[in-house]
């Protein structure tokens, strides 16, 4: 099935009067359970691609489906919507709240999904427990190594069982044996079905994924399926 | 909703006890904004009640005919000049009016009153028999003097519940004999307590004589005034007929000014109204001025609370939040840091309110405290408007990637 169907989709940028074609006429489609990377040079269009997917920007024109539906007519509730239930993020840096504990970072989205505080302590414990950090729910991310935080990042985009997990560089801020320990995490999820999108300049991180797409100047020059 | 409206207010609290001193001088305009009017009622609240109780010693239906006008500010020599009072204008008021109930001369000086080897130093008033009707004091003992007795010159007394406490304590003080300048009078009757005026002057310690005897003895040409009492359904009519009365009295022609004044205790509420206006006036500048520089100074610092967490609201925006959550959010802490100053500033004005009403019997009112917390709960709101907005529609790509 279907998930994603990107249809001559351009973001085109006005830099100082001159057009920047962040994304030049790109067509793609995704389909459930796919372990896809996206590669490319840095100014390539890989994050305004990803940010595309993940509904945190609308393109300049083209056709852009989220399981059927079209993303550009949708309004704000409607697109964090599918970021809250649909799409889970993890960034390279992390992004957790400083202040807060590891199960309560991990319980933001469901408090946006609007889940009984009884139900979302339960889930994000779940969800923790599944990236190996059972015993580390009541840290603050200053009190967590880097390898712990990114996985703390993939249980609170785990946490709201969305299909897509999207990933800019998971393992970029993190020293190679945590960064394996990450990629092998998401490897078992998308065994367990998971949709994985993973954006990255590395050949090592992308070999995990079965189809690479390279991206040029905006354009996708390359999408090859690869035996895992 | 109720879900995020506690995870809201659960990282307001956060936010502002991260940051305890930022807060604290943010709110400091919110908490003198509050504490100035809860003042500024409390005081209000106790003049009124201080008023309220030595408004009710002078008669609200009485008319006080006299050479001085209240709160004119009359030149001293203008008094000066003008005709004294007479005893007998009392009787021609009484022929020529239709309203006047009754009619009573009052004239006052000072004295030394005492008993043994007590001593006083107190006003005397000498008056006539109907002086009872025209004050709202009743006699606790004994009786007040006759027609008989005043026009005699009889040297009897009435004294204040301040003089026979201090003369006579527990015993009986009818029948005895004070000295009064050194004249004995013997006292009939004790009024009974009456408290302080305006909280300042006591008028517990007097003596009441009989107006003959204190014209005979202390002084036949002393200051006078007139207490006429009047219907209360009819007291403006009243004040007109007596202006008219006492012009004629007096024997002025039409064009020619008043010499005399006709006073009543309505002049007594002016004053005081005009005092209440101008304790409010000041309080509620100081309030306003205070809470609009409290809303710049926390505008000014949930756009620094914005921008120090641009990242966290892509963070949020990535991860499900609406532009309605993320301004919820903003406005709630904004809201909380007010509400908490507002409640500091309640509770320094109760302290404050306490201690004034050691001096000063008074009462924090409990409405305008609601008020107060309400009004620094919109200063929250209203301050936070624009930055909250600004929050809400921050591009979430861009959040993402601000250092």
């Amino acid at each position: 099935m279907t998930l994603i169907s990107l249809k001559n989709i351009f973001k085109i940028y006005n830099v100082g009067g001159e057009e920047v074609r962040a994304l030049d006429g790109i067509d793609l489609d995704i389909l459930e359970n796919e372990y896809l990377a996206i590669m490319g040079p840095s100014g390539s269009g890989k994050s305004t691609l990803m940010n595309m997917i993940g509904c945190l920007d609308t393109p300049t024109s083209g056709i852009y489906e989220f399981e059927g539906e079209m993303v550009q007519v949708m309004d704000d509730s409607q697109l964090a919507s599918i970021r809250n239930r649909k799409i889970g993020f993890v960034f390279q840096t992390f992004n957790l709240l400083p202040k807060a504990t590891a199960q309560h970072n991990v319980e933001i989205p469901l408090v946006y999904a609007n889940i009984k505080n009884k139900d979302r302590a339960k889930m994000a414990t779940d969800a923790l427990e599944s990236v190996g950090l059972a015993d580390r729910l009541h840290h603050k991310p200053n009190e967590l190594s880097g390898g712990q935080r990114q996985r703390v990042a993939i249980a609170r985009a785990l946490v709201n069982k969305p299909s897509i997990i999207l990933a800019d560089e998971p393992t970029g801020n993190l020293d190679s044996k945590s960064g394996s320990e990450i990629m092998t995490i998401l490897d078992d999820l998308h065994k367990n079905g998971n949709t994985i999108i993973l954006v990255t300049h590395e050949d090592d991180v992308a070999q995990h994924a079965h189809r690479i797409i390279r991206l040029f100047d905006g354009k996708i020059i390359e999408d090859s399926k690869q035996a895992p | 909703m109720i879900l995020l409206f506690i995870e809201n207010f659960r990282i307001s609290l956060t936010a502002v006890f991260a940051n305890k001193l930022r807060s604290f001088l943010t709110a400091l305009g919110i908490v003198i904004g509050v504490l100035s009017v809860t003042l500024m009622g409390t005081l209000i609240s106790g003049l009124d009640r201080t008023f309220e109780s030595s408004m009710s010693w002078l008669g609200k239906d009485i008319l006080y005919v006299s050479r001085y006008e209240w709160f004119s500010g009359m030149e001293w020599w203008e008094v000066r000049n003008r005709p004294r009072m007479r005893t007998d204008y009392v009787d021609k008021i009484k022929e020529r009016s239709n309203y006047a109930l009754t009619v009573s001369p009052v004239m006052q000086r000072g004295a030394s009153l005492s008993f043994k080897d007590k001593k006083a130093r107190t006003e005397i008033f000498g008056t006539n028999e109907d002086y009872m009707e025209t004050i709202t004091t009743n006699i606790a003992q004994g009786r007040f003097f006759t027609r008989n007795e005043d026009r005699s010159g009889s040297r009897v007394t009435v004294i204040g519940d301040g003089i026979a406490q201090a003369f006579f304590g527990d015993k009986d003080p009818i029948g005895q004999y004070i000295k009064i300048d050194d004249i004995k009078f013997r006292v009939i009757g004790v009024l009974e307590e009456q408290g302080k005026f305006l909280g300042l002057m006591s008028v517990d310690k007097q003596a009441i004589l009989p107006l003959g005897a204190f014209k005979r003895i202390f002084s036949k040409r002393g200051w006078m005034r007139l207490s006429v009492k009047v219907p209360t359904d009819k007291m403006d009519e009243s004040l007109d007929e007596m202006y008219a009365v006492m012009r004629h009295i007096r024997g002025l022609k039409p064009g020619q000014k008043n010499d005399f004044a006709i006073n009543q205790t309505k002049l007594f509420e002016n004053q005081y109204n005009m005092l209440k206006i101008a304790i409010a006036g000041t309080g509620y500048a100081i309030t306003l001025l205070s809470l609009i520089v409290g809303g710049i100074g926390i505008m000014n610092i949930m756009f620094v609370s914005v921008k120090e967490r641009t990242r966290e609201i892509g963070v949020r925006k990535a991860i499900g939040a609406t532009k309605g959550m993320i301004m919820s959010q903003f406005l709630m802490e904004s809201v909380t840091i007010c509400s908490i100053a507002g409640l500091v500033g309640l509770l320094l004005a109760y302290i404050f309110s306490i201690f004034i009403n050691k001096f000063f019997p008074s009462t924090l009112p409990i409405t305008l405290s609601i008020y107060a917390i309400l009004m620094s709960m919109a200063v929250g709101m209203i301050s936070g408007f624009i930055p909250s907005y600004r929050a809400a529609n921050l591009d979430p790509i861009d959040s993402l990637r601000y250092e």
